[in-house]
């Protein structure tokens, strides 16, 4: 079927397939090389980058099911806490099940059992459209923690579960004061990803993703089957949230379910939209940019006005504290990143010429004005504005 | 679409939008950093604090790094504040040099500013950091049970001291029957030792005390609720098999609340028709504690009790109850603020003349954290992780502002010498000492 | 039997409180189809700006009835004018810079405004909860007027927030329905494109809905205080949650059905937490949220384009 066809070893026999490898490569040099260069440069943020990419690997999930599919998902976060139960069932010694799993077996069924809770939850509510289809999501997303949190007897409740087992190869363990052994697992996993999404895309089932989202009706006249491609994009960015999760739990060697609740929704939501919805690298790049936002620069704001303002000798800027406005500082950021580039920071090249039939340039921003265009939409509001129903 | 004016309008407006949100923080920081009642320093992560009185007087063996992690942002801003400004005072107190050394002090924040709870990547960053940091001797914190639960292995692998003002979860440091998982607490300390202490007491003494004392003033039957959380249902839990114990008819619970909801009447009519004469909650100001007795009023039970742990022994509850609060109990793991006598009693004034407010419960045990750490770092007297971890366990008749105790061979506190305390005409005011019945 | 009359009874004035902050949400979300993230915190602002006009007019529930009415009307009119012009604002500097930007832009910053404007709260009021003054005052009305033996509670609150919702619903669908700005109401929400070839200033009208959808957060802001006397920076959060729930649950844009769906999931809520355990209560109004949706894929009314506004 169209899914296996992801396996198949990326021959680079096509001048279009060369010319697709290149961010690749480059994604795979840059995660590479950045330990070092962080090294180099003393910024110490190796340990943040580790959350703030188990975030963005949610969010590459994510962007399948709202980026290619055009499915809006608010409860995300429910599928993650499904792959960190899981793999903390599995391997913890503190778990109702008996006996420990190796982390690694852990890992790939916590990417099955995800995938599978995608289908089950999947299948009733696919049917709906639209903002139908968020609420329901969002209702899982306050569902599934809350179940983890009052199965006391199993889960262990609010007391949550540790340790977890840890990842090791050739006998070396993963500890969890190792950051930096954690950022090369994080991006030996996010570039398995983005290889196996990159291939999805290119299938048939990518271009199935694709046609349904630009115009349902036409896709399913066109031989589609809208259910159950609607199915996959949902089963598939669900299994990738439970790769996050069980590393998530491995990571830190305790979870408990308030680490799972509608916040994480709406970053990874915020992340995907932020950096280019249905645009891998602009997904990467754009949830690294805004999750820095949050971990990194409200936080340090303070310290950088102050250092300034001692070189520069500005009193004022010594005695700033932002402490009390690190909220207010996250959010004008994503307002100021939204309103400075509405398509996102990296558009998908292929979702700007779909958007921009007739014109030349991508850059439908780049007079300052919105050019007039066509309006564009998630998903198919025609449908909702008159009431109709396909 | 409404016809389009050709006229280009280039973006001024969010440039403008831009330096106006930059300089607004900027200005409300620069009004509050004016007015006297403002706290000073929060935790900008890169610059310490010297919170030394006199720089003149600095040590000269060098510098020693004491930091604190838990929230200083979201709902539990103002504690934490609070517990911030009272690792200040204790260092204040030593002039900030001990043994020859200066003290520096850097706060970090475990929460993150979208979420403003604790947030496991941050605390897991800050303890990776306070390792990796050659002048860290001492990591004062957590305020979050479940945080410490992912610091501690951590700090424990690099024999790094950790004291925690706050965490309640008996499981962080002994086995309870019931209470705890079964691996626990070995499971923090890979490395066999125990880097990690605690100066308040932990939720089954409280809750004990708490049942008893529920016992003493009368009530008979009890209906128990709880906020979910780690600490407010784990003491709900020792509350209710304690009143179990001790002959008390439990009628409910523990019960969790939704701490988000806006409204919990339905609830208490439940209970209500249940008659109880005293509610227990386990739980905080922060999660709602003082709707839920506005509620517990509104359904008719006005003469029914309302007992809560430390975590609502605060004024911002009687803000948040209202004329409701009058008349609720609450335990306290020490003596009250306003009740001490001693090195207390000149804490409690300091702080209310350098803050001008009222210090919260927990400042009280985050100045004790911080001064038996600044203790430990005086008898082993070099700047040697190991040594102070072992200084800090093995401390001994430390005579603090709570009293003098000692720490235990879980590294918990000796102290069972508990409070309780009532809202009578709008103020917390001190009933009774309480003993813990260990 | 008393029991579940009182649960039905509070669970009802939990409906309507939420109904209120719906209205206003659903009339924004009608028009643009904004999940506005941002809604609940105009919510809040308004209920901080009502109560600093109680606090600083200084009157509590021993002051007379005359002067405690004539502060609940400032009030009210400072709540709703404040929220109303703050949601106004917020359009004119951001929504409107991406009324054709992709559909999930203007999602990100009212995520974003509900961030800033959770801050500001903060520096307004503190992080804690805090206590709004009860001015109506706690008579019950079967016991104390009607002279009923019964141990059921209904009162003189709770009686208000219903009694204000009824005729707030019925005032704005009026407007709706027969205004002209209404009509433009509506015919933008139908095809921005059309009515703006009618003649129909679009972005005008998409402003005036921000200001009424922010009057009503503000109205709904000083209701909620009085009722449920309690006020904290976050609490927009949850009270946007649940009016986006109510919103969707009524139908999209059907005024109508967003009061229907607010008072639905109040019944579920307090019945969940009256005769089931209070920490279900949360999962079990989202089940039912989920099963209602899943079997009535177009909302409780069904999405009625002639309310639409």
């Amino acid at each position: 079927m169209s899914v296996l066809k992801v396996f198949v070893p990326w021959g680079l026999t096509t001048p279009e397939r060369r010319r697709k490898a290149v961010p690749f490569v480059v994604v795979v040099i840059l995660s590479l090389l950045y330990p070092l260069f962080d090294q180099a440069v003393g910024l110490n943020y190796i340990d943040p980058m580790v959350s703030i990419l188990i975030l963005v690997l949610l969010a590459l999930g994510l962007n399948i099911v709202v980026g290619f599919a055009g499915l809006l998902d608010l409860g995300y976060a429910a599928f993650f806490a499904i792959g960190a139960y899981t793999a903390a069932f599995l391997t913890s010694p503190a778990s109702p099940l008996p006996y420990g799993t190796n982390f690694w077996v852990a890992m790939l069924l916590s990417f099955f059992v995800a995938m599978l809770f995608g289908v089950i939850l999947g299948v009733p509510v696919l049917r709906l459209h639209g903002d139908y289809l968020a609420i329901v999501t969002l209702g899982f997303g306050e569902i599934v923690p809350r179940i983890f949190l009052n199965l006391e007897d199993i889960t262990g409740g609010s007391k949550g579960i540790n340790p977890i087992g840890k990842p090791s190869i050739f006998g070396y363990t993963l500890e969890p004061s190792n950051p930096v052994g954690w950022y090369y697992l994080i991006i030996c996993v996010g570039i398995l990803s983005i290889f196996l999404i990159n291939r999805m895309v290119d299938s048939r089932l990518g271009r199935a993703w694709m046609a349904m989202r630009e115009d349902e009706v036409a896709a399913a006249s066109a031989g589609i089957n809208l259910m159950r491609t609607k199915l996959l994009a949902f089963a598939m960015g669900a299994s990738f949230a439970g790769f996050a999760g069980s590393i998530f739990a491995s990571r830190f060697q305790f979870i408990d379910p308030f680490r799972f609740d509608f916040t994480i929704s709406v970053m990874v939501l915020a992340m995907v939209i932020l950096g280019g919805i249905g645009n891998i690298y602009g997904v990467i790049f754009g949830g690294i940019i805004m999750a820095s936002y949050d971990r990194f620069f409200a936080e340090r704001l303070t310290g950088w006005f102050h250092t300034v303002g001692t070189a520069t000798g500005i009193d004022l800027l010594t005695r700033i504290d932002l402490q009390n406005s690190r909220l207010f500082i996250f959010g004008a950021a994503l307002i100021l990143t939204m309103l400075l580039r509405p398509e996102g920071l990296f558009p998908s090249r292929r979702r700007a010429a779909e958007l921009h039939v007739g014109e030349e340039e991508p850059e439908a921003f780049a007079g300052g004005q919105p050019v007039l265009q066509e309006q564009q939409t998630l998903y198919d509001v025609e449908a909702e504005r008159t009431g109709e129903r396909p | 679409m409404a016809p389009r004016h050709p006229s280009t309008r280039p973006r001024r407006l969010p440039l403008l939008l831009l330096a106006v949100v930059l300089l607004l923080p900027a200005l409300v920081a620069c009004g509050e950093a004016s007015s006297p009642t403002a706290s000073s320093g929060g935790g900008g992560g890169t610059t310490p604090t010297t919170a030394s009185g006199s720089p003149g007087a600095g040590g000269d063996k060098g510098v020693i790094r004491i930091y604190s992690s838990w929230p200083l942002t979201g709902s539990s801003q103002k504690l934490g504040q609070d517990m911030v400004d009272s690792v200040k005072l204790a260092i204040e107190d030593r002039n900030g040099t001990v043994a020859g050394y200066t003290i520096e002090y850097v706060p970090l924040d475990d929460a993150t500013a979208a979420q403003g709870t604790w947030d496991a990547g941050k605390e897991a960053e800050n303890a990776n950091k306070v390792v990796a940091d050659p002048d860290a001797m001492v990591y004062i914190g957590t305020y979050n049970s479940g945080a410490a639960k992912i610091s501690i292995p951590i700090l424990n692998v690099a024999k790094m001291a950790m004291i925690s003002p706050a965490n309640t979860y008996p499981g962080l440091t002994k086995a309870a029957e019931g209470v705890v998982e079964a691996n626990e607490p070995d499971v923090y300390y890979p490395n066999g030792v125990r880097n990690y202490c605690r100066v308040c007491p932990t939720d089954e003494l409280q809750g004990a005390v708490a049942a008893n004392w529920a016992k003493e003033l009368g009530a008979q039957k009890v209906y128990v609720l709880d906020d979910t959380q780690l600490y407010g249902h784990g003491i709900a839990v020792v509350f209710a098999n304690t009143a179990r114990e001790i002959g008390l008819e439990v009628l409910g619970g523990p019960e969790g609340i939704d701490y988000k909801a806006p409204d919990y009447r339905a609830l208490m009519t439940k209970i209500k028709s249940l008659d109880p004469d005293l509610i227990y909650f386990g739980g905080l100001t922060d999660t709602n504690a003082g709707k839920l007795v506005q509620d517990m009023r509104a359904v008719g039970m006005t003469d029914v009790m309302f007992m809560g742990p430390d975590g609502i022994f605060n004024d911002d509850f009687i803000k948040a109850a209202g004329p409701a609060a009058e008349g609720v109990y609450a335990t306290f793991g020490g003596l009250p603020g306003s009740e001490l006598t001693g090195k207390g009693a000149d804490w409690y004034r300091k702080f209310k003349e350098k803050y001008g407010h009222e210090p919260d419960a927990y400042a009280a045990y985050a100045y004790e954290a911080a001064s038996v750490a600044l203790a430990a770092i005086e008898k082993a007297g070099v700047k040697d992780r190991e040594k102070i971890r072992e200084a800090l366990v093995n401390t001994k008749d430390f005579d603090g502002l709570l009293g003098t105790w000692s720490f235990t061979e879980t590294c918990d506190t000796t102290l069972t010498k508990m409070s309780g305390s009532q809202v009578k005409d709008g103020k917390w005011t001190f009933v009774k000492a309480l003993e813990a019945g260990v | 039997m008393d029991q579940l009359i009182q649960t039905l009874l509070f669970g009802l004035s939990n409906g309507f409180v939420i109904a209120l902050i719906a209205l206003g949400y659903t009339l924004v979300y009608g028009i643009i189809q904004l999940i506005n993230f941002a809604h609940g915190e105009i919510y809040m602002i308004g209920s901080f700006m009502a109560l600093t006009v109680i606090t600083t007019a200084g009157v509590s529930w021993t002051d007379p009835v005359g002067a405690r009415l004539v502060v609940i009307v400032l009030a009210l009119m400072a709540a709703m004018l404040f929220a109303g012009s703050i949601n106004f604002l917020v359009d004119r500097v951001a929504y409107r810079r991406l009324r054709r930007a992709p559909r999930l832009a203007p999602l990100i910053t009212a995520i974003g405004f509900s961030f800033v404007l959770q801050n500001i709260g903060i520096w307004w009021k503190g992080a804690r909860p805090l206590q709004f003054p009860a001015l109506l005052p706690p008579t019950n009305i079967l016991t104390d007027w009607l002279h009923l033996d019964t141990t059921i509670t209904f009162s003189i609150p709770m009686l208000f927030v219903m009694v204000v919702t009824v005729p707030l619903l019925l005032l704005l669908r009026w407007f709706v329905r027969n205004t002209r700005l209404g009509k433009a109401m509506r015919a933008t929400a139908q095809d921005r494109d059309a009515a703006a070839l009618m003649g129909i200033d679009v972005n005008r009208t998409i402003s005036l809905t921000f200001l009424l959808g922010g009057l009503m957060a503000g109205a709904a802001g000083l209701i909620n205080g009085l009722y449920n006397n309690q006020v904290v920076f976050n609490m927009g959060f949850f009270a946007g949650l649940m009016a986006f729930t109510a919103a969707v649950l009524g139908g999209i844009g059907n005024l109508t059905g967003a009061v229907l769906g607010g008072i639905f999931l109040g019944l579920v809520g307090a019945l969940s937490d009256s005769y089931l355990q209070a920490q279900w209560t949360p999962a079990i109004v989202f089940a039912v949220l989920v099963l209602v949706i899943v079997f009535k894929p177009s909302g409780l009314l069904g999405e009625q384009v002639a309310d639409r506004a």
